[in-house]
C-alpha cells in the first residue's frame, strides 16, 4: 500500500506542533546542591549553564503524535491499492482491432486486455464500447512499471482520439492490425420531421420553411419532411425538431423540450441566452438557450423577412440545418499508423495512478487511532508526576 | 569499640609503627622515650661515687675491683611522651565523598586518633583528647592505660563535627594546658585559617606539634559535573558555577594551597602529612612517624 495525500496543504497543521513543544520547554537551572568545605577555592565565575529540557517527555510525545495524526486527516491521508495488475506482460488491444490478425503479429503470450476503462482482460469481456483512446493510452503509461515497453494493438482506423498527439514515457510497440475503431452510433441516418406548429397570422412563414426542408433534401435526399399543424395542436411526444410559430409557447412543450427536443420559438426573447446569429451590426437576431436536456432556438420577433432579412439569404437553409443539428463533434479518428505516440525523452518520473477508486480512504482509522492517542494523553496527562508522590 | 575503628589489617600494620618524639621526652615515671632524667636504663650516662641509700645492686662492682671504691652507675632513664590529640570538629569534617557518602572526614580523623592512641598504650605513653568546635565539648586530660583508651574514643564517638573554629581567646587558655615538652598532634582540614593560626602558636610556644591534613578525594579530584550549588557546611555560603569549568581552576587553586599550608608547616618545624579519605589509615602515620622512628 502506498500512502498519499490528497490534501498536502494539511500538513501545514504541523507547525501546531510547536505548541506542545514549546509547553513542555523547561529553561531551567538544573543545580545540585552539594556539601563542600572548600568552597573558597572555587572560582566564582563561571556561571551555570542553563540547559534546554523538555519536562514530561512521553506526554509530549503523545501530544506530538496526536496533533501529527490530525494533520494527516487534515491532509486527507489514503493508502493506494497496490497496481500491481499493471506489468509488463500486457497487451492492450483497442476496440475495433483485428483480434485474429493481432495473435497472429503478437503471438498468443502476454496477458490480453482491452483499451477501455478498467482495462478489462479480453477472454472475460466483450469487446467495449468506444473510448477515448488517447485518454486511456495516457493513463496506461502512468500505470505501467518505469523501465517497461508498451505493446498496443490499435485498428488501422483509430477513433477517440484528441487534438493533441499523445506523449508517453514508456517505450512503445506500436502494433497497427486491419479493423477500424467503433464508432458512435450514427443518428444522422435516420429521417427527420421537422414539426411546425403556426398561428394563422404567421402561416406566411411556412413557405420559407417548406423551402428550407427542401434545399435540405437536396443534399441528403428524402431524409427531411415537413409536418406542419395550425397553433391548438401540439409537438408528439417522438418529435425531435419543432418550429413555434405563435406568440405562446405553451408550457407543456417547455417540458418536452427539457427531455430533450429542440425548439425553434418566435416571439420570444432571451436575456441571457447566447447569440446564434448576429446582424451585420452587431444586433442579435437568434438566441440559443439550453433547457435541460434539449435547446431553445429563440427569434424576437416573427419569422418573416421584415423582421429577419437573413430568411431571404440562400445560407438560411444551411444556417437552419446548423442550429437544429447543434454542433458536430470534433473529428476523433486518424490513421493509426500516423497517431502512433511519441515517446518523451524526458525523464519522467511516473507516480502510481491516483486513481480515485484504488484509493482507500484512512480517515477512520486515523480518527481510531486519535481518539485511542487522546484517551491516552488524558490519562498520562492527569497522572501525578513522579516527583510529587515521593 | 577500638575493633569498630581500627580494620584489622590497619591494626597489624600499626604494630610496626612508633611515635617518638623529636626531643627528649620530659614526663615522670617509666617509658620507652629518652629523657633527660637519670636513672635505670640501657644509655649510659655518668658514674657518681656511692652514697648511703643506694642500692648495692646499682653499684658497678667491676670498677669496684679496679678502683677499690664503690661507683655507682646512672643511666639515661627513659620516659613516657605526653601526647595531646587535637581533633578538629568544626562542620567543614562533615564533608564526605561522592563515592563514600556514609564516610567523613571526622569518622576518619577518629579512626586515626584510634589508631594514634593504640600505639600509645602500647608506648606505655600518657594521651589526651581535645575536640575543637563540634556537638558535644571534648577535653580528656591526659592519662594512660586501657580503660582511659576506652574512655577517650567512647566520648570522641559522642562527637558529631558542628559549627565553625571558636574565635577568641578561649583557645589560647586550652593551649595553655598543653605542657611545653608535649607532643601535639593535630587532624584538621585545616581550610580555617584560624586552625593554622592555632597551630602556629603552640610550635611558636615550644611544643613540638604535628599535623595531619585531611582531605576527602573529591577535593583532590573534583569529579563534579554540570550545574552545582556548592555550600559551605560552616558558613552556609553557596557558590553557583559550572563544575566542569570550574574544575582545573580549583585543583590549580586548591593544590597551590595545599603546598604553602606544608610550607609554612615545614617553616615552623612541624611535621606535617597529608590525609586523603581513600587511603589506607596507617598510610599518613607512617609518613609523619617514619622519621621519627628512626631514632628509637
Amino acid at each position: 500500500m502506498n500512502p498519499a495525500l490528497l490534501a498536502p496543504l494539511g500538513l501545514a497543521a504541523l507547525a501546531a506542533l510547536a505548541l506542545p513543544l514549546l509547553i513542555h520547554l523547561v529553561r531551567r537551572l538544573q543545580l545540585v546542591d552539594t556539601e563542600f568545605a572548600a568552597l573558597r577555592w572555587i572560582s566564582p565565575r563561571a556561571q551555570p549553564r542553563r540547559r534546554l529540557r523538555f519536562e514530561r517527555p512521553w506526554l509530549l510525545l503523545i501530544r506530538l503524535a496526536l496533533l501529527a495524526l490530525l494533520a494527516l486527516l487534515l491532509a486527507r491521508l489514503v493508502s493506494l491499492a497496490p497496481t500491481a495488475d499493471t506489468n509488463a506482460d500486457w497487451i492492450v488491444v483497442a476496440p475495433g482491432a483485428d483480434l485474429g490478425a493481432a495473435h497472429t503479429r503478437v503471438g498468443a503470450g502476454g496477458e490480453w486486455h482491452w483499451l477501455a476503462p478498467g482495462f478489462p482482460r479480453i477472454d472475460a469481456n466483450a469487446a467495449p464500447s468506444p473510448a477515448p483512446a488517447a485518454s486511456l493510452l495516457r493513463e496506461l503509461d502512468a500505470r505501467m512499471p518505469a523501465g517497461s515497453a508498451l505493446r498496443v494493438v490499435v485498428p488501422e482506423t483509430l477513433g477517440g482520439l484528441d487534438g493533441e498527439r499523445a506523449h508517453l514515457s514508456h517505450a512503445l510497440d506500436w502494433i497497427v492490425v486491419p479493423g477500424r475503431s467503433p464508432s458512435v452510433p450514427d443518428a444522422a441516418r435516420e429521417p427527420v420531421v421537422l414539426h411546425v406548429r403556426y398561428a394563422d397570422d404567421e402561416a406566411n412563414a411556412l413557405a420559407y420553411l417548406r423551402a428550407a426542408v427542401a434545399a435540405w433534401n437536396v443534399r441528403e435526399p428524402n431524409r427531411y419532411s415537413l409536418d406542419a399543424q395550425p397553433v391548438p395542436a401540439t409537438a408528439p411526444d417522438d418529435a425531435r425538431w419543432l418550429v413555434w410559430l405563435a406568440p405562446d409557447f405553451p408550457s407543456s412543450l417547455t417540458s418536452w423540450v427539457e427531455r430533450g427536443g429542440i425548439a425553434l420559438v418566435t416571439h420570444r426573447a432571451e436575456k441571457d441566452a447566447a447569440p446564434l446569429w448576429q446582424a451585420s451590426d452587431g444586433s442579435v437576431i437568434a438566441s440559443e438557450q439550453s433547457l435541460g436536456a434539449g435547446r431553445v432556438i429563440a427569434l424576437p420577433n416573427a419569422l418573416a423577412p421584415s423582421d429577419l432579412p437573413l430568411l431571404l439569404d440562400a445560407a438560411f437553409p444551411n444556417q437552419l440545418l446548423a442550429a437544429f443539428r447543434g454542433e458536430r463533434p470534433a473529428p476523433d479518428r486518424a490513421f493509426a499508423a500516423a497517431a502512433e505516440p511519441d515517446r518523451v525523452a524526458a525523464n519522467v518520473a511516473t507516480t502510481p495512478a491516483l486513481a480515485g477508486n484504488n484509493a482507500v480512504a484512512l480517515d477512520a482509522w486515523l480518527a481510531i487511532a486519535i481518539a485511542v492517542l487522546f484517551a491516552l494523553e488524558r490519562i498520562v496527562a492527569t497522572m501525578r508526576p513522579r516527583e510529587a508522590e515521593a | 569499640m577500638p575493633n569498630a575503628l581500627i580494620p584489622p589489617d590497619v591494626r597489624a600494620r600499626l604494630r610496626e609503627l612508633r611515635i617518638v618524639s623529636r626531643r627528649s621526652a620530659g614526663g615522670d615515671g617509666l617509658g620507652q622515650h629518652a629523657s633527660r632524667s637519670r636513672g635505670a636504663g640501657l644509655e649510659f650516662a655518668q658514674y657518681r661515687a656511692y652514697e648511703p641509700g643506694d642500692e648495692p645492686r646499682r653499684i658497678d662492682w667491676k670498677l669496684y675491683a679496679r678502683s677499690d671504691r664503690y661507683f655507682v652507675r646512672e643511666a639515661e632513664r627513659d620516659s613516657p611522651l605526653d601526647l595531646w590529640l587535637l581533633l578538629d570538629a568544626t562542620a567543614s569534617m562533615r564533608q564526605a565523598d561522592l563515592a563514600r557518602p556514609d564516610l567523613a572526614k571526622f569518622d576518619a580523623a577518629r579512626s586515626l586518633a584510634a589508631c594514634v592512641i593504640d600505639i600509645a598504650l602500647r608506648q606505655g605513653d600518657r594521651f589526651g583528647i581535645v575536640a575543637i568546635a563540634g556537638s558535644t565539648p571534648l577535653a580528656i586530660p591526659l592519662g594512660s592505660g586501657a580503660r582511659h583508651r576506652d574512655r577517650c574514643l567512647l566520648e570522641l564517638a559522642r562527637v558529631q563535627p558542628a559549627g565553625a573554629w571558636p574565635q577568641g581567646s578561649a583557645w589560647q587558655a586550652a593551649g595553655a594546658r598543653i605542657a611545653s615538652h608535649a607532643l601535639v598532634l593535630m587532624l584538621s582540614d585545616f581550610f580555617d585559617k584560624s586552625a593554622f593560626e592555632f597551630v602556629r602558636r603552640l610550635a611558636g610556644a615550644g611544643r613540638e606539634v604535628l599535623t595531619l591534613q585531611m582531605l576527602a578525594a573529591d577535593e583532590r579530584d573534583f569529579p563534579f559535573a554540570g550545574g552545582r550549588r556548592f555550600i559551605d557546611p560552616e558558613s552556609n555560603a553557596q557558590r553557583r558555577v559550572e563544575a566542569s569549568a570550574v574544575r582545573a581552576d580549583f585543583l590549580a587553586r586548591f593544590a597551590a594551597a595545599r603546598a604553602a599550608l606544608a610550607n609554612d608547616c615545614a617553616a615552623l618545624g612541624i611535621r606535617h602529612a597529608e590525609y586523603v579519605l581513600d587511603e589506607a589509615l596507617d598510610a599518613p602515620l607512617r609518613r609523619l612517624f617514619s622519621a621519627l622512628g628512626a631514632r628509637a
